[in-house]
């Protein structure tokens, strides 16, 4: 029987606007394909071994709980991280998650704060946030049944621009995205995908959580080949209705 | 006579009669063009009251209506803003409504709930006498920025009165920390130790760690999201002794709880008080509500006794809680708004002996919070395991399908999920299979409580909102 390891860093701090509904959906689509799963929550001052998890998640946090984090993320977990990335461990970061695993963030007012430098990518402060609902295109993701757009929340002021070893992670098909400039959104290096998107994301785009798990179980297991087929009414009702919302 | 306020306030005063006419509540236009045609009506039509306002994240409306329900059995005469309708404009419109044609006071006391993101502008021109602050939970964070923000600003907007007597919740560690090393007044109220025990598992998502030297909290007791007796063993900083406390819950059901809380000498009459009294609300949210109110009570140095009389009269209104029976069934309607008030909800359903049908009404409207992301902080898997008493789970509202697909995350089978998005179908079928004798909850967000609130109203006679 397979088994999935989940990893939720910063469960307690990094749990703005209902992220930790990724991990939700992670878990029980795992499970309704009789994929075993456990969530460790993995916090402050708590050791994190990136080899006991196949799939880890770092969602957002508000300014003052990202202010608490970050020492222990820099100079405990940062070293552990960065190497986990570059072997291929599947990694889903969201907005301020996903900000960490940059250079740095520059405020706007040109205070410069360091990040994991994990990934080759940088954020500049806005001074005006970039709400609303969004979609976007993911290449990757598609398919002869599937358009490959993923449909979410967005809600920063942050601006991030990409460096050359960066993809993004989908192209606008409506919303701010990445910058509000270049037309994308998020990011993809190796195995990791990071993202903008509230919403949750991963409950109403089934076809990224799938996609997360096969990642995972083909880095673990030899023999996956691959997930078979849910009834996924809800969801992609839930899904289809935003899109026309927000798309026409 | 000042000829351009009398001339603003006939203004105002007819268009709040027309809005009512056309049925359009009319809470908050008048005050808007009152403003544009006397930017400093607020001011001189409210410096003849006594002023009571209450803000916070959660329970504002219930505690704004309990201290109502005090101040009458008292038989002392205010003005209040009872729709709702919290904000600036809406604040301008209650006081129009309440002075006559020269800017005189009709009554001697306005008790005024504010929205908390409006309170610092508020207090640009008003100066309350007594300020009760019932809590931070986040809430509607994509409307309001963060919680620390939204903290900040009823800071400063406290800052700017001299004379204003706060009424604090002690086991907040964000509500609380507005009476460190304040030159006001300050009461507060709060859960003894032994007065509750926590069944459910702490899920402390608001304020974890120290607001003055970001250590984590230790907590002695818990109550529900972070309110509880903590401190911080680095600074220092810890619950404050209260002098209104809940001493103990005695019984907490669907339809009320029995508490004790006691009245320090030291505010209000007299020796210490223990008094038993029946809160006509169920939740423990409702205690801290309740808890507000007497607070606020003792400080206008209101008798004891009364306080009793009114938290056993107290009837809710306005979708806090309202039940409508029709042959022998109950509609019971909850607004929901936030993880920690919607999660409380849920503890409540969790006390429903008999069998039950609940809706939820998730529209995602300027007012309910345009994200919905929210929906996934709340403890939904808590019902997974009262399905059986649950028969049918209806979801409506803009973001019906969303709300469908938490609830099967949360381990509800799907052939139990209904999606109804017409509220009229929605409350025939809720009914139909609502039992003699038992339940129908109809959970809605903001706006959907306002839509559903009209079908009701024209089903089953509801009283108008602004009344």
């Amino acid at each position: 029987m397979y088994e999935l390891n989940i990893c939720h860093l910063y469960p307690d701090l990094l749990n703005l606007y209902g992220d930790r509904g990724n991990v939700i959906a992670i878990a029980k689509r795992s499970q309704w394909r009789g994929v075993q799963t456990t969530i460790s929550n993995i916090s402050m001052e708590d050791k994190f071994d990136a080899q006991n998890y196949d799939i880890i998640f770092l969602g957002g946090g508000q300014d003052y709980e990202q202010e608490i984090i970050q020492d222990d993320v820099l100079n405990q977990k940062g070293n552990e991280i960065k190497n986990a990335i570059q072997n291929d461990k599947v990694f889903l970061a969201i907005c301020g998650g996903y900000q960490l695993l940059g250079n740095y963030y520059k405020t706007w007012d040109g205070k410069e704060i360091e990040f994991l430098k994990a990934l080759d990518f940088w954020t500049v402060g806005g001074k005006e946030r970039m709400i609303g609902n969004f979609c976007f295109e993911c290449d990757f993701l598609k398919t002869e049944n599937y358009d490959g757009r993923i449909v979410g929340f967005e809600n920063h002021s942050g601006k991030t621009y990409l460096g050359p070893t960066v993809s993004p992670l989908g192209k606008l098909v409506k919303g701010y995205g990445n910058n509000g400039e270049d037309g994308f959104e998020g990011a993809t290096y190796k195995n990791v995908i990071c993202s903008y998107s509230h919403g949750s994301l991963l409950p109403k785009n089934p076809v990224l959580t799938d996609h997360l798990i096969t990642l995972a179980l083909k880095q673990k297991y030899k023999d996956f080949v691959s997930l078979q087929k849910l009834n996924d009414e809800f969801e992609e009702l839930a899904h289809k209705t935003m899109i026309q919302r927000i798309v026409g | 006579m000042n000829i351009r306020l009398t001339f603003t306030i006939i203004v105002a005063k007819l268009l709040v009669f027309v809005l009512r006419i056309l049925k359009s509540g009319g809470t908050t236009l008048p005050g808007k063009i009152a403003r544009k045609l006397y930017p400093d009506i607020i001011k001189v039509i409210s410096k003849d009251y006594k002023i009571i306002m209450v803000t916070g994240t959660n329970g504002k409306t219930t505690t704004t209506k309990i201290i109502g329900e005090i101040l009458k059995v008292n038989g002392q005469e205010y003005i209040t803003n009872k729709s709702g309708a919290n904000l600036f404009g809406g604040i301008v419109t209650t006081f129009i409504d309440s002075v006559d044609l020269s800017g005189r006071a009709k009554a001697p006391i306005a008790l005024i709930e504010v929205d908390e993101a409006a309170f610092n502008v508020v207090c640009d021109y008003i100066e309350p006498d007594v300020l009760v602050v019932t809590n931070f939970f986040r809430d509607q964070l994509d409307r309001f920025g963060e919680l620390y923000s939204t903290l900040n600003s009823v800071k400063s907007g406290i800052s700017k009165s001299s004379k204003t007597k706060l009424i604090l919740n002690a086991d907040d560690s964000l509500c609380a920390s507005l009476g460190k090393d304040t030159d006001k007044e300050v009461t507060y109220y709060g859960f003894a130790n032994e007065a509750y025990k926590a069944k459910e598992k702490f899920v402390n998502t608001d304020a974890m760690f120290c607001i003055f030297c970001k250590t984590r909290y230790d907590y002695e007791n818990h109550v529900y999201g972070h309110l509880g007796n903590f401190q911080c063993s680095s600074c220092g900083y810890h619950r404050p002794q209260t002098s209104v406390t809940c001493e103990k819950v005695v019984e907490l059901n669907t339809s009320y709880s029995n508490v004790l809380f006691s009245i320090d000498s030291k505010i209000g009459e007299g020796d210490n008080k223990v008094i038993q009294a029946k809160i006509n609300l169920p939740g423990l949210y409702n205690i801290y509500n309740a808890l507000a109110a007497a607070a606020c009570g003792t400080v206008l140095e209101l008798p004891s006794e009364n306080l009793v009389n009114a938290l056993e009269n107290f009837e809710c209104g306005f979708g806090r809680m309202e039940t409508i029976t029709t042959h022998r069934k109950n509609i019971k309607v909850i607004l929901v708004k936030n993880p920690t008030g919607f999660n409380q909800v849920l503890n409540f359903l969790m006390t429903e002996e008999k069998n039950m049908q609940i809706a939820f009404l998730i529209n995602d409207k300027l007012a309910d919070g345009t994200d919905i992301s929210w929906l996934w902080d709340v403890d939904f898997e808590v019902l997974e395991e009262a399905q059986e008493l649950i028969d049918n789970f209806y979801v409506s509202g803009i973001r019906a399908e969303d709300m469908a697909v938490r609830l099967k995350y949360a381990g509800i089978f799907s052939s139990k999920i209904q999606i109804v998005k017409n509220y009229e179908e929605l409350l025939a079928k809720g009914l139909s299979n609502t039992k003699e004798g038992h339940s129908f909850y109809i959970l809605p967000t903001y706006t959907a409580m306002l839509e559903m609130r009209k079908l009701l109203k024209k089903k089953f006679g509801l009283k108008e909102f602004w009344k």
